[in-house]
C-alpha cells in the first residue's frame, strides 16, 4: 500500500495510521537492509533528486543510500547557501527540476516552510530532510523506529528531549510523533532555549532537567549550537554541560536503564560525556542504521509501485 | 451640477449619517440637506446642466485619506508606481494618499520630495502628499531640512520602516519638528528585539519554527516616544500599531495629554498571528500579525479614540518576492483596493466597529492630524466623495487590480462593500469600479 500523499512534510500533517504504516514497512526494509547483497529493482526507473540547501552529510548520505538500495537512480544538488539578492531562487529551482520529470524530491533548506513551499509547485513527491527549524520529520521517525525497537509499544512511556528544543526541528518532529503515539513528552532547556511559546506543542515544558529524569524511559539530547552563545542564548559550554549535559551520574537519576539517543553530529563533553555516548545505553549508532531504514520506506511508500515489497 | 439624491451620507466632520441629497457645484460641495425640493436644485444650478444619480441604497462620504502607503517611486517602479498606486487609491475609496519616504533614494531632500508631488498631481487620481525622512539618508542620525522640506509640500517626517534607534536622535527631531508644526511619524520597533524575527512570538511562530517578534518590540519605543514626546512638546503620530501594551501606552499618554495621535492598519484588525500558514507569505507583514488579544484591544482601541485613524501600510510587491519561503520572502501587505471592504465586511458588517468611526477615522481625524484638506463634505470644500455600495461584491482578482502589486490575503476571495463612485474635486475618477 502505497501513502495517500505526495510528500512527507512533517509529523503534525500525519496521522496515527500513516505513521504506523511506515513504522511497519521501515521493519522490512531494515531486514533487506542487513542483507549482505542489499539491491531491490523495485525503483528501478524512478529518479530521486536530493536537493540541499545546507550542508549535511548523514542526512544526506543515508537519504542517497535508501534510494539505491532500492534501485532509484539518484542526483545530488549540493547548493550553497541560498541567498535573498542573488542566485537562482528556490521557486525556479523547483521549475527546473519539475521540468526534468524527477519523481521525488529530498529537499534540506535553512527556511521553515521550505518543504511545503516546494511540493505545492512540483508535481513530484517531496521529502522534507529538515526546513529551517520546523520540522525534520524522518529524523523523528527513525527515533521512533528506534525507541520502538528498544522498548516496544511506546504508549505511556516517558521520552525527555533536552536541549535548543526553540531551534529544533528534530524536536518539534519528535513532539508531534512521540504525542500521537500516546508518549509522555517532556521538552527541556534554559528559558531562552525553551521559551513558552513552545507550548504550542502542546507536551510538557521545563527547565529543570534532574526533576523529570526520574521515570525517563528515553533522553535525547538535541545538538547545541555553539554560536547560540554568542547570540546570548547561554553564558557558557561550562554552565550548559553542568546543567543540561547528560551524563552518567545524572542518568542514574532516571532510576531505570534508559535509552539514550541523539540525532548526532554530537558535541562530545557539551551536551552528552564521553562515557554515555559510548556506552550501552546510548543507541546513536542504531539510530543512523535505522535512518536509512526509514528513508527506504518513506520513498518505497511514496513512489514505488503497487507491488509488495515483501513478496 | 451634480445632484446626488436620497443618499445615506456618513461625515463624522458634520456628525452626519442620515439620508441627505448632496450638490456639486465646480469642484465643490454646494449643499447637504435632509430635505431638497426639484425647484430648490433647479434654482441653485442657475441654468446648469444637472446631472442627477438616485443614491439610494448607497451611502457617501468624504473621500478617505490615507496617511501611510509606500508607493515605491522613485526607485522600485516594479512594485508600484505613484501613477499605479494613485489609481489603486481611488479604485479602493482614497482620494489622498500619503507617500512613505523610504524609497530609493529616501525623499530626504526638499528637490525629491517636490518630485513626489509633482508625479501625484501628473497622475491626475487621488492628491500625493509626499512624507520626507527624519534623518538624511535615513541613516537615523542627523536631521533633514525640515523647514525647507515643508515649504516643498512634506505633510509630515518619517524614518518609516526603520525605526531611530538612537533616542536622542529622536528626542532632537520632536523639538526641531516644532518649527514646521508638522508631526514626526514613527515606526517603532526595537532593531535587537525584533532581531531577524519573522511574525509575532507566540505560541504559533513555536509551532510553526518561524523566528519570533516578541510584542515588546514595538511597546517599549512607543513607551521611549511618548515619553519623548511629553518631554519635548513636539508632536508625534505613531505608526501601525500593534499591540495591547501599545495601545495602553497611548491611552494613558493622552489622559496626561500629551500630543499623540496614533493608527492601526485593517490588517492588524482583521487577522491575528494563528491565521498564518508557513506558506502563506502574503500575510508576512511587519509589525507582524499579532495575538487575538491584541486585536480585541486594536478594536477596542479604535472605537474608544484612542486609536486615532486607520491607515494600510499599502506595501506593494512583485510576486516573484513574495513567492519565496516565508523567511526570504519582503514583509508587507498591498491594500489600497481591498482595505475599505474588508474592514466593511470583517469588522463593520460583524458589529465590531461603527461604520461612522470607520469613516471618521479613515477621513476627518487624518485630515484634523495632518492639517490636510478633505475629510468633510462641508459645503464649499472640495467634491473629494465617495459612493459606496454596500451590496458590491467583487472577486479580488489579479486580472481587475490595477495596483502592480498581487500580495494581498484577499486574493481569490469574495469581497463585498465597494467604492462604486469616486470623485476628486467633482471630478468623477472611477465609476463602477472602472478606472476613468
Amino acid at each position: 500500500m502505497k501513502l495517500q500523499r505526495k510528500d512527507v512534510l512533517g509529523l503534525e500533517e500525519m496521522d496515527v495510521e500513516e505513521i504506523r504504516q511506515i513504522l511497519q514497512t521501515a521493519k522490512v526494509m531494515k531486514g533487506i537492509l542487513m542483507r549482505p547483497i542489499k539491491k531491490l529493482p523495485t525503483l528501478k526507473g524512478k529518479s530521486v533528486v536530493n536537493l540541499f540547501y545546507e550542508a549535511s552529510t548523514r542526512t544526506r548520505t543515508s537519504f542517497e543510500m535508501a534510494a539505491k538500495v532500492l534501485g532509484a537512480d539518484t542526483t545530488s544538488i549540493a547548493v550553497a547557501q541560498s541567498s535573498v539578492s542573488k542566485g537562482e531562487s528556490l521557486y525556479d529551482t523547483a521549475k527546473t527540476i519539475q521540468a526534468m520529470r524527477a519523481d521525488l524530491v529530498i529537499l534540506r533548506h535553512s527556511s521553515s516552510g521550505s518543504a511545503s513551499f516546494l511540493a505545492d509547485i512540483l508535481d513530484a513527491g517531496v521529502i522534507n530532510a529538515g526546513d529551517g527549524q520546523h520540522e525534520h520529520p524522518t529524523q523523528a521517525l527513525l527515533d521512533i523506529f528506534t525507541m520502538e525497537e528498544k522498548l516496544g509499544d511506546l504508549e505511556g512511556k516517558n521520552v525527555v528531549i533536552v536541549g535548543d528544543v526553540l531551534h529544533s526541528r528534530v524536536a518539534r518532529s519528535n513532539a508531534w510523533g512521540l504525542r500521537k503515539l500516546g508518549v509522555n513528552v517532556t521538552l527541556v532547556g534554559p528559558p531562552t532555549l525553551a521559551p513558552a511559546e513552545m507550548g504550542g506543542l502542546g507536551v510538557k515544558l521545563t527547565h529543570d532537567l534532574d526533576s523529570v529524569l526520574p521515570g525517563a524511559d528515553v533522553v535525547m539530547a538535541l545538538r547545541l549550537q555553539l554560536e547560540r552563545q554568542k547570540s546570548g542564548l547561554f553564558p557558557s559550554l561550562r554552565e550548559y554541560s553542568h546543567l543540561y549535559g547528560l551524563t552518567t551520574e545524572r542518568l542514574k537519576k532516571t532510576g531505570k536503564q534508559s535509552v539514550v539517543m541523539h540525532p548526532g553530529p554530537m558535541n562530545r563533553g557539551v551536551e552528552i560525556s564521553d562515557e554515555v555516548a559510548d556506552s550501552a545505553q546510548a543507541l546513536i549508532e542504531r539510530q543512523v542504521t535505522n535512518g536509512v531504514a526509514i528513508r527506504m520506506a518513506l520513498i518505497y511508500l511514496l513512489i514505488g509501485g503497487s507491488a509488495n515489497v515483501v513478496a | 451640477m451634480l445632484w446626488l439624491k436620497d443618499v445615506w451620507v456618513v461625515d463624522p466632520s458634520q456628525k452626519l449619517s442620515s439620508p441627505q441629497s448632496v450638490l456639486v457645484k465646480e469642484g465643490k460641495i454646494l449643499a447637504i440637506s435632509s430635505s431638497m425640493s426639484d425647484e430648490e436644485v433647479q434654482f441653485k444650478a442657475q441654468g446648469e446642466a444637472i446631472e442627477t444619480i438616485n443614491g439610494q441604497g448607497k451611502f457617501l462620504f468624504p473621500g478617505l485619506i490615507d496617511v501611510h502607503t509606500h508607493l515605491r517611486e522613485p526607485g522600485q517602479e516594479d512594485k508600484e508606481d505613484i501613477l499605479s498606486g494613485s489609481r489603486a487609491a481611488v479604485r479602493g475609496g482614497f482620494t489622498t494618499i500619503l507617500a512613505m519616504a523610504n524609497t530609493q533614494p529616501v525623499i530626504d531632500k526638499r528637490a525629491l520630495a517636490e518630485f513626489v508631488r509633482l508625479q501625484g498631481e501628473r497622475a491626475g487620481y487621488a492628491h500625493v502628499l509626499p512624507i520626507g525622512t527624519v534623518t538624511k539618508g535615513m541613516q537615523g542620525e542627523e536631521l533633514v531640512e525640515m523647514a525647507d522640506m515643508k515649504e516643498g509640500g512634506v505633510v509630515a517626517f518619517s524614518d518609516d520602516g526603520k525605526n531611530i534607534q538612537n533616542s536622542e536622535v529622536m528626542r532632537l527631531a520632536l523639538e526641531y519638528v516644532k518649527l514646521t508644526g508638522l508631526p514626526i511619524i514613527s515606526h517603532c520597533e526595537d532593531k535587537y528585539l525584533a532581531g531577524d524575527g519573522l511574525m509575532r512570538r507566540g505560541t504559533a511562530s513555536g509551532r510553526m519554527g518561524l523566528k519570533g517578534i516578541p510584542a515588546s518590540a514595538e511597546s517599549v519605543i512607543v513607551a521611549r516616544d511618548l515619553i519623548l514626546t511629553e518631554e519635548t512638546g513636539g508632536k508625534l503620530h505613531l505608526a501601525h500599531i500593534s499591540t495591547a501594551e501599545s495601545v495602553e501606552l497611548i491611552r494613558r499618554a493622552k489622559a496626561r495629554g500629551v500630543n499623540v495621535t496614533a493608527e492601526v492598519n485593517p490588517h492588524h484588525l482583521i487577522f491575528c498571528d494563528e491565521d498564518i500558514h508557513l506558506t502563506d507569505t502574503a500575510l508576512k507583514v511587519n509589525p507582524p500579525l499579532a495575538s487575538q488579544e491584541d486585536r480585541a484591544a486594536l478594536i477596542e482601541g479604535l472605537q474608544d479614540g484612542t486609536i486615532d485613524m486607520i491607515a494600510t501600510d499599502h506595501a506593494p510587491h512583485t510576486q516573484a518576492e513574495k513567492a519565496r519561503p516565508f523567511a526570504e520572502a519582503p514583509f508587507g501587505i498591498a491594500s489600497l483596493e481591498t482595505a475599505l471592504s474588508a474592514v466593511y465586511q470583517y469588522l463593520v458588517l460583524t458589529g465590531k466597529l461603527s461604520w461612522e468611526r470607520v469613516i471618521e477615522a479613515w477621513s476627518h481625524s487624518p485630515a484634523k492630524r495632518f492639517g490636510l484638506k478633505g475629510g468633510t463634505l462641508k459645503p464649499g470644500t472640495s467634491a473629494d466623495m465617495v459612493l459606496f455600495d454596500p451590496g458590491y461584491k467583487e472577486v479580488i482578482e489579479p486580472s481587475n487590480l490595477v495596483s502592480k502589486a498581487r500580495n494581498t490575503p484577499f486574493l481569490g476571495k469574495t469581497l463585498q462593500g465597494f467604492p462604486v463612485m469616486v470623485w476628486v474635486e467633482g471630478r468623477l475618477v472611477q465609476r463602477n469600479r472602472m478606472l476613468l
